[in-house]
């Protein structure tokens, strides 16, 4: 976990506190994680948990009612010392973000071109021809038929998935280091979803972007992430290779997460009736809104494994019985099946 | 099903002025705003031609025909001087329409970066809406007044007055649209990309406002146009023997018995114009209403 050369990003303690009229909120919890350059790190957990808080704390984009703390070390500098000027200049050009809502994320009133040309204005001094030269190779580059043509168009007359593609074109623009992808499919098709993903996929390994693809969507993660930190609470639980954490997961949690992904072979194998048996479980509850943070496992409340010392005493983020770190005092056994070297996905 | 189809928008053509395009289109649709638009259109077309369309000039006094009732020779008759009404009315049209346009336009020239700034920053809002507050409550006539002691009475005067006390509407108009544009995730999604202040203000608030900015507009001309002639009547505006709507109501009323219809056209022409803004301003209104665009 120590800071080697190919790390890109380095949150380390980051904290965020909302201030409301009912006191204050803790959204994120001392949260470390890192992304190396290149890499594809999917930030999961369900709404709530303190995943879309996160990205927005790393250039800085959190409303004046929050209060950070905790240190972003990305590219060698602490982007928490960073002046607003400097932000707005790494805003967009080394860190760029995809939001969820691509129907409501581009303005009605100006051309697509026009939206991409001004990223590319703004960050690379580009002027003219260029402009449009650059903006129609983008189209082309996520996908879009026809760019040329296209540019000239306002947002209304594009399908959500092709407006998606456009915010990422526009993401990409200036190629930046860390692309953050803040669900980027949640409002779209299933089948729309599916080529947006090919998009970030082909994108980031072409021009070495590293992603944080924030989702509550486990299947999306298991398409796309090299690696997957589970976020619960405003607190890192897991951490872990994609691969290990959907064969050996640790936390009740995660366990809860990937039981709640419908899945057709689990079906199957356990009857006609998903109902029964193997069927689609979820984890009864919400996740809890803290004032503060709790001497305890916030996940206790929803726990089928709480004892005393769950509610009393707070869990590190530690290596648990699979070798990834787990924050859960009574973490799961290693699967018997998954150290035989089978089922992975 | 069919009615669900017809609202789809248009397949892909030329962009630009698409939306623009369908704002007249359904403008036309409703009759009223239509007629609105129509009568509008000629009054501006009749008062840039005046000097065209005028039988006689302003000014031609005739002691021969004085207090002539409408006729053919002069259709809306002739004052005490014996003066073409009508093509007093077609100048006095034309003054009337340049001062409400003006002030409007200096309106907007104050009150939307004063509006914009006050819904961006919410440091400066408290600043510029007691200012507003303040120029809201200072009587208008007042100000009129006061600025035609200092400047004179002219036309430019009445013009200045008139924009200035139009600025607080602009204002409040600017700023609840900022307020709620800057909400909007294309708004968020510009500041990610490293949008700065003036670069959100200018090319996604200011564009997306335009819409209510244009209607509050046409709201404000026939207000102005009414203003005009009130500081004209009190003798704070335009002077004879230039003609304004305003001027020429004021000038006949002591001949009102005599004379009724020296005040009752370019009465008339001041309420069918008011009207006429008014219904198209209405009907663009809902025709720009995204909500109705679905």
């Amino acid at each position: 976990m120590t800071a080697n050369t190919g790390t890109l990003l380095a949150v380390r303690d980051l904290t965020v506190r909302f201030r409301t009229e009912d006191g204050t909120v803790l959204a994120v919890d001392q949260v470390c994680f890192e992304v190396a350059e290149r890499e594809l790190v999917a930030l999961v957990g369900e709404s709530g948990c303190g995943k879309s808080v996160t990205a927005m704390a790393l250039t800085g984009l959190l409303p004046a009612s929050a209060t950070v703390s905790g240190e972003i070390g990305f590219a060698g500098q602490d982007l928490r010392r960073r002046s607003e000027r400097r932000l707005r200049a790494i805003r967009g050009r080394d860190i760029a973000y995809v939001f969820q809502e691509p129907m409501t994320s581009l303005n009605p009133v100006l051309t697509v071109g026009h939206q991409i040309g001004e990223v590319l204005r703004r960050h690379q001094r580009m002027r003219g021809a260029a402009v449009r030269r650059r903006a129609t190779e983008l189209m082309e580059l996520v996908g879009i038929p026809l760019p040329a043509r296209r540019l000239r168009e306002y947002p209304h007359q594009l399908s959500g998935g092709m407006r998606q593609r456009v915010m990422i074109a526009m993401a990409l623009a200036c190629t930046p280091k860390l692309l953050v992808a803040d669900e980027p499919t949640t409002a779209l098709d299933v089948t729309v979803q599916a080529g947006i993903l090919d998009v970030l996929r082909t994108l980031s390994a072409e021009t070495g972007t590293a992603v944080l693809l924030i989702t509550h969507d486990l299947g999306v993660v298991a398409d796309l992430a090299d690696r997957v930190v589970v976020m619960y609470a405003g607190r890192v639980i897991e951490e872990a290779d994609v691969v290990d954490l959907f064969a050996r997961p640790g936390h009740p949690y995660t366990r809860g997460l990937l039981d709640a992904v419908p899945n057709p072979a689990r079906h199957a194998s356990g009857g006609p009736d998903p109902a029964a048996g193997q069927g689609l479980r979820e984890i009864p509850g919400r996740v809890p809104v803290l004032a503060d943070s709790p001497d305890a496992c916030t996940f206790a409340e929803r726990c089928t494994r709480t004892d005393d010392t769950c509610r009393t005493r707070r869990p590190e983020l530690s290596a648990g019985p699979a070798g990834h770190p787990v924050r859960c005092w009574h973490p799961l056994a290693v699967p018997a099946s998954s150290l035989a070297g089978g089922g992975a996905r | 099903m069919t009615a669900a189809l017809e609202t789809l928008p248009p397949p892909t053509t030329v962009a630009a002025p698409a939306s623009w395009r369908r704002a007249l289109r359904r403008v036309l649709r409703n009759p009223l705003s239509a007629g609105g638009l129509v009568v509008v259109v000629v009054t501006l077309a009749a008062a840039a031609l005046a000097d065209l369309l005028a039988p006689y000039p302003y000014d031609l006094t005739n002691f021969d025909a004085t207090l002539q009732p409408p006729s053919l020779a002069h259709w809306f008759g002739t004052d005490e001087l014996g003066r073409d009404q009508l093509s007093r009315v077609l100048h006095g049209l034309r003054v009337s329409v340049a001062v409400g346009v003006l002030s409007v336009g200096l309106s907007l020239l104050i009150g939307v970066p004063l509006g914009l700034l006050a819904g961006f920053y919410r440091l400066l809002d408290p600043v510029i809406s007691r200012l507003t507050d303040t120029l809201l409550a200072f009587p208008f006539l007042v100000l009129a007044v006061g600025l035609a002691a200092i400047l004179g009475p002219s036309l430019t005067t009445a013009t200045i007055a008139l924009g200035i006390g139009g600025v607080p509407l602009i204002i409040r108009v600017a700023r609840s649209e900022t307020l709620r544009l800057r909400e909007l995730d294309f708004v968020a999604a510009a500041v990610a990309d490293g949008a700065g202040d003036l670069q959100l203000m200018r090319r996604h608030i200011l564009p997306n406002a335009v819409n209510a900015l244009l209607v509050q507009a046409t709201v404000s001309v026939p207000a102005a146009i009414i203003g005009e002639a009130v500081l004209s009547f009190l003798g704070l505006g335009v002077r004879p023997p230039i003609p304004s709507l305003g001027v020429m109501i004021a000038s006949a009323q002591p001949l009102f018995r005599d004379g009724p219809w020296l005040a009752v056209i370019p009465g008339l022409a001041i309420v069918l114009l008011t009207l006429a803004l008014n219904l198209f301003g209405d009907g663009l209104r809902d025709a720009l209403d995204p909500r109705e665009s679905r």
